[in-house]
């Protein structure tokens, strides 16, 4: 019996003390940037400090005005907003005819599985001869670049999530609308968009959220801050100037902020939306 | 003058009884004349770089033919061969761990966590990894381990664990440690998503006859939850082994490759042979093989996949 019960104490024990280390790992991390990113100058200098002495935020204004990483934010901005738009308009002309129109069955799958092939194209192999293109198309450092090429490599997602929401709503619906006299594009605008609005919302959300994080191309594919997004300036940040761990922490937290931002404010949709197509989907 | 074509067939005069045929051909064609454009535009997007990386690999600068001259280079140098093995180890440390570990947390939150306030704070908290940029991840991994500011040195020194530093990305051994600690800390939330996810799917009639039976946590697991995950696994797997060969920004940042060739994954290495080395027709090369074994593999593997037969 005594060991019976030393037995679930142990146990107990144990898998209090690997979540307490779980948490610490995944926890800590994050705080020690903000912590890094709010501490000044100086601190730095001294022994390592936990929790910042003199919390300050001046290293975010040293990175976004005297480095001028606001034009890269700015670039960020507008090449991710611009890839939302571009990617849900041509997920919507992909989908809309397979989920809404009697397309053979052959197709549909036929599409979304190429779709999904295209998910595993390993990005730096497609970079090389993309690079060449944009060099000769004169599109080297614009951000017109990388608004195609992060459309085009979001297209697979965004199809399968719009696909998911737009087989949810009932053909009826639509159906009524053209029995009532609305032509095609009406009752798509009127009836279908209405309705399959959160489903966008929460995939424009996470096309945002990709386009917000890519590097690679971006690195490759831009020079100056003409068209620059902000992870290549967080990146440069790193490789030199090394030492300046708060300004380099203050860019990691930026980063990271927008798409933590984006979650909470779209988190309505994200739920509503990822609900209405991926769980109910079965 | 397709569009011509498309419509000859469409009778004019045709007879009431056939009236709902036509409109049905009148949807189809829509459907196609939507469908037609959007795809073939994205095709043509989509296989031009690839035509064009072939031509760059058997072509001079000159745009002289070369045959196979820069497949046999980039085949015979070691440094590929170096990149392919620090990928494989990579694979190898990260895969296991996060499966093992987002297993742990799915088996134990499903078992132990019954509120669904607390099940979705969770969910949140797992998401929360996933979109953190990879290069703040970069950047947050600078400040654990590099030298000077490294944290966890100092908190090695702190607990007389270590008396000087250790120098975590300077020995290829610890770097490879320090690079793929990065990974699992943001994938294995991912792996939890999914796992947790099909736990939920476990019919409860199963689970209570065999806890009827005296089924124990483990038996349990073993002999009904495995048998549900078994196709999750394998889809976790695959999706992890395409993104392993995607790897690139993280790694970029904490090492760039470093030191010497140990943490040169892959992905990293046809950076460095196209853009620090500037020979694009190696690079093309390269990216020849890497595009045909992905779809070679991808063909093989979906054919094992439960992917959604639509």
């Amino acid at each position: 019996m005594r060991s019976r019960r030393a037995a679930i104490w142990l146990r107990l024990t144990l898998i209090v003390t690997g979540l307490g280390v779980a948490a610490f790992i995944y926890a800590f991390p994050l705080y020690w940037l903000v912590a890094t990113s709010l501490k000044g100058k100086a601190e730095l200098y001294q022994s390592i400090t936990l929790i910042p002495q003199h919390p300050t935020l001046a290293s975010y204004g040293s990175v976004l005005f005297e480095r001028g990483f606001w034009v890269l934010l700015k670039n960020s901005v507008i090449v991710c907003a611009a890839t939302v738009v571009v990617t849900l308009a041509v997920g919507l002309l992909i989908t809309y005819p397979i989920t809404r129109l009697p397309v053979p069955p052959q197709l549909r799958v036929g599409v979304l599985n190429w779709a999904l092939s295209l998910r595993f194209l390993p990005p730096v192999a497609v970079v090389i001869p993309y690079f060449a293109i944009v060099r000769t198309l004169q599109l080297y450092d614009q951000p017109i670049a990388l608004i195609g090429i992060y459309s085009l490599f979001n297209l697979p997602f965004s199809i399968w999530m719009l696909k998911g929401f737009l087989a949810e709503i009932p053909l009826e619906l639509e159906e009524a609308a053209l029995v009532d006299g609305a032509n095609r594009w009406t009752s798509f605008r009127r009836v279908l968009l209405p309705l399959a609005t959160p489903g966008l919302m929460a995939a424009a959300t996470i096309v945002f959220t990709f386009a917000w994080s890519e590097f690679l191309f971006a690195l490759i594919l831009t020079a100056t801050p003409n068209a620059q997004t902000f992870p290549v300036g967080v990146q440069g940040l790193v490789t030199q100037f090394e030492i300046i761990w708060n300004d380099m922490a203050a860019a990691g937290v930026i980063a990271m902020s927008v798409p933590l931002v984006l979650m909470v404010v779209a988190r309505k949709y994200l739920v509503a939306g990822l609900t209405f197509g991926v769980i109910r989907e079965k | 003058m397709s569009r011509l074509a498309a419509e000859l067939p469409a009778p004019t005069g045709a007879k009431p009884a056939r009236a709902g045929r036509r409109r049905w051909s009148r949807q189809e064609r829509l459907a196609y004349r939507i469908l037609l454009p959007a795809l073939g535009s994205v095709f043509v997007i989509v296989t031009i770089p690839f035509l064009l990386a072939i031509w760059q690999s058997i072509t001079a600068d000159d745009g002289t033919l070369i045959g196979f001259r820069n497949y046999t280079r980039a085949l015979s140098n070691p440094l590929f061969y170096d990149a392919l093995r620090a990928t494989g180890i990579y694979a190898i440390i990260v895969l296991p761990a996060e499966i093992f570990l987002g297993l742990a947390f799915a088996l134990l939150v499903h078992r132990t966590v019954k509120r669904p306030g607390l099940r979705a704070t969770l969910y949140v908290l797992a998401v929360l990894p996933l979109v953190v940029p990879p290069v703040a991840v970069g950047v947050v991994a600078r400040l654990i381990y590099a030298p000077g500011y490294g944290v966890l040195n100092y908190f090695l020194q702190s607990a007389g664990l270590a008396h000087s530093e250790v120098e975590w990305l300077g020995v290829p051994v610890l770097a490879m440690g320090s690079v793929a600690s990065v990974d699992i800390w943001q994938w294995t939330p991912f792996v939890y998503l999914v796992l947790f996810a099909g736990l939920q799917t476990v019919p409860r009639e199963s689970i209570e006859a065999a806890q009827v039976d005296g089924a124990t946590w483990w038996t349990q697991f073993i002999y009904i939850e495995l048998h549900y995950l078994r196709p999750l696994f394998l889809l976790i797997l695959f999706f992890r082994m395409a993104d392993v060969l995607r790897v690139f920004d993280h790694v970029f940042i904490l090492t760039g490759g470093g030191p010497g060739t140990s943490t040169q994954l892959l992905s990293l290495y046809m950076y460095r042979i196209e853009f620090k080395f500037f020979d694009g027709g190696q690079a093309a090369a390269l990216a020849v093989l890497v595009l045909v074994s992905i779809s070679i593999l991808y063909s093989l593997v979906t054919r094992a996949l439960p992917l959604e037969r639509a």
